[in-house]
């Protein structure tokens, strides 16, 4: 066995030690049904929508919050507008005219983390929540998230179900079988009480977090991910509420797509560093000890992965071409054996193989998690193109942190 | 910290790993069983060829004329054995051991071919390749891809190839034999004088010149016509 093989062996048995792991989580506890029930009690809540040329998402950001299901007497909404150059400042002025619920702040441009600590200081409710300008949530979601805070009085904030929003294109297509999948490890990373990140689009925190520990920070374009581990070094408890659910808009060219995927990448990569300490410490339970470990070890093993994937298919294609001009052998297609004695049947072929089973059943977890169904074209479109685009922002992110480069919102 | 899941899933993840070693051994050694039972059925194949020649003191040159056996079922057993090499190995004992009895088969059935050739006054074009995969002949890997290339393209064009480092004394006697002695690649066309070193394929068909009087398979003829 060569060498690349022997690590494409490990980062084969890190996959699959990280995927067995999230089924016993899965099998240990189960994810509660959806109930009908309604909170005990409605805490007053102010949900940011920090906005930054946003025009042609905020209307229906905005209608998605007022059409919650959530007195409105205790629901507020903060439009930071960040200097946008377009004309969202006008579409939220508009909203906030109509809708004494709304409340639009002003401000030079300075990033979503400057957006987001503006609508702190302007907020005094008990929870505070975050929407990107470019989410839709689902009626129900702020009642599902509130019902998660009364399950147990030591959660400080709660991440959502993210799924696309209208997945029509293959791109867009393909990250809908991400974000399910994403719904199923973030259930399970619950379970551990390991969340890794408390993403833009409707991630809920009790105020007290914010007088804890500060608000949000620049940290490398990844605030949401910086505010996560920042709490889990508190020991403060974060939650999932699988019920809640929220639609964002994801990117759908491939160029929009890996800026975005560099950025929260390279921001994991810069904010690991900040935050080494807890790799593999006890103190920080299984966020110490499986995730942060483990994200930085996926990280590597997909670029190993990619790398050795493109050297063979280089040195395959290379050797062919050198052959053929070495012997004169004409371009000719030899007849393919069909008999079972040919088919690849290595060790390698069937862990594969078990690993794409293992994630298959990750995401129809995801599916009955949320009881939604993901089309066929959507799996296609994801085993045959992630592989292929994830090495570019796995790539781009390595040499952005190497040189300690920021790498760019949009 | 729930340590006792950490290990669960280790445990898991290794018997994972060791069921797959498992499968894979276990279909190896299927595709052994497979290759020593051709190569069992070929051994049968020749005997009954030798004992009916020994029997009658001729062969029915009618009948050999129509079913020119064993050139194809060597080939498919070579292909196999490759695979098996690819899969296992070239250094594995079960390799090497089937790759003795290929070679063996293969000297019989040259041996066969030779006698049925004088009897039938037939005239076969045959290649005795000799090849070296012990690192030492970078150049026998695309020699083969041509010899192989050829056979693809006349179905009669019998190539018996034996690695030159084989430790057989029947493939060694061969080798004294045919008096090789230069660099690998080499070639005997015909039991003519060998031919040294790499040569491509337009140099291969013109030491072969009776390549013109093969049949081509179907395939090629196509592909010769779209050329």
């Amino acid at each position: 066995m060569d060498i690349g093989a022997f690590g494409i062996y490990i980062c084969l048995f890190i996959g699959l030690y990280f995927e067995v792991f999230l089924l016993i989580s899965f099998l240990e506890r189960r994810p509660e049904v959806k109930s009908a029930a309604t909170p005990k009690r409605y805490p007053s809540v102010s949900i940011l929508v920090p906005s930054f040329n946003e025009e042609k998402t905020i209307a229906g950001t905005l209608q998605s919050l007022l059409d919650l299901t959530y007195p409105k007497d205790k629901l507020e909404i903060v439009v930071i507008n960040d200097g946008s150059k377009d004309k969202t400042a006008e579409i939220a002025a508009r909203f906030a005219a109509e809708h004494p619920q709304i409340k639009l702040l002003n401000k030079e441009n300075g990033g979503k983390y400057t957006a987001l600590n503006v609508g702190i200081e302007h907020s005094s409710a008990e929870l505070i929540g975050c929407l990107d300008a470019d989410s839709f949530v689902a009626k129900d979601a702020l009642v599902e998230a509130v019902k998660q805070f009364e399950t147990d009085s030591s959660i400080m904030a709660i991440t959502p179900a993210m799924k696309v929003y209208q997945p029509r294109k293959v791109l867009e297509l393909m990250q809908s079988v991400e974000y399910m999948f994403g719904i199923f490890y973030k259930k399970m990373f619950d379970n551990l009480s390991a969340i890794n990140v408390l993403p833009g689009p409707f991630s809920i925190y009790k105020s007290d977090v914010f007088r804890k520990i500060g608000g949000f920070k620049h940290a490398h374009n990844t605030e949401d991910m910086e505010i996560t581990f920042r709490m889990h070094a508190h020991g403060l408890r974060i939650a999932n509420a699988h019920t809640a659910l929220v639609y964002t808009t994801v990117p759908n060219t491939v160029a929009a797509l890996v800026k975005q995927r560099t950025r929260w990448s390279q921001g994991f990569l810069q904010n690991s560093r900040d935050y080494s300490y807890m790799f593999f410490n006890p103190r920080f339970g299984n966020f110490g000890m499986l995730v942060l470990p483990f994200g930085l070890i996926a990280f590597c093993a997909g670029l190993y992965t990619a790398s050795y994937a493109l050297y063979r298919a280089v040195s395959f294609v290379l050797t062919r071409a050198l052959d053929m001009f070495a012997t004169h052998i004409p371009p000719h297609l030899s007849t393919p054996h069909l008999q079972w004695f040919y088919i690849n049947t290595s060790m390698m072929t069937f862990l594969v193989i078990t690993v794409l089973g293992m994630t298959f059943v990750a995401i129809f977890l995801g599916q009955h998690i949320t009881k939604s169904r993901l089309s066929i074209t959507s799996f296609v479109s994801y085993f045959v193109l992630f592989g292929l685009i994830a090495p570019l922002w796995l790539a781009r992110a390595a040499w952005g942190a190497l040189r300690a480069q920021e790498s760019a919102w949009r | 910290m729930a340590w006792k899941r950490y290990i669960l899933a280790f445990c898991i993840t290794a018997a994972i790993f060791g069921t797959a070693f498992y499968i894979a051994q276990r279909i190896d050694a299927g595709r052994i069983a497979d290759i020593r039972a051709t190569e069992e059925s070929i051994s049968i194949d020749i005997l009954s060829s030798e004992t009916q020649f020994e029997l009658l003191g001729h062969l029915d040159c009618k009948i050999i004329a129509e079913n020119p056996v064993l050139s194809d079922e060597l080939n498919s057993l070579a292909s196999r054995l490759s695979v098996a090499e690819e899969n296992l190995g070239a250094t594995n004992k079960e390799v090497i051991n089937l790759k003795e009895q290929y070679s063996l088969l293969e000297i019989k059935d040259y041996l066969l071919l030779q006698q049925i050739s004088e009897k039938c006054h037939s005239k076969p074009v045959f290649v005795l390749y000799f090849y070296s995969n012990a690192g030492d002949c970078k150049d026998c890997g695309r020699m083969g891809q041509e010899l192989s290339y050829l056979r693809e393209i006349y179905p009669g064009l019998r190539v018996y190839s034996f690695d030159y480092n084989l430790d057989l004394s029947a493939v060694k006697t061969l080798i004294a034999l045919q008096k090789l002695q230069g660099p690998l690649p080499a070639f005997i066309v015909n039991n003519r004088a060998p031919v040294y070193g790499f040569k491509t394929l337009d140099e291969v068909e013109k030491l072969i010149p009776e390549l013109k009087t093969l049949a081509t398979s179907t395939a090629a003829t196509s592909t010769k016509a779209s050329n």
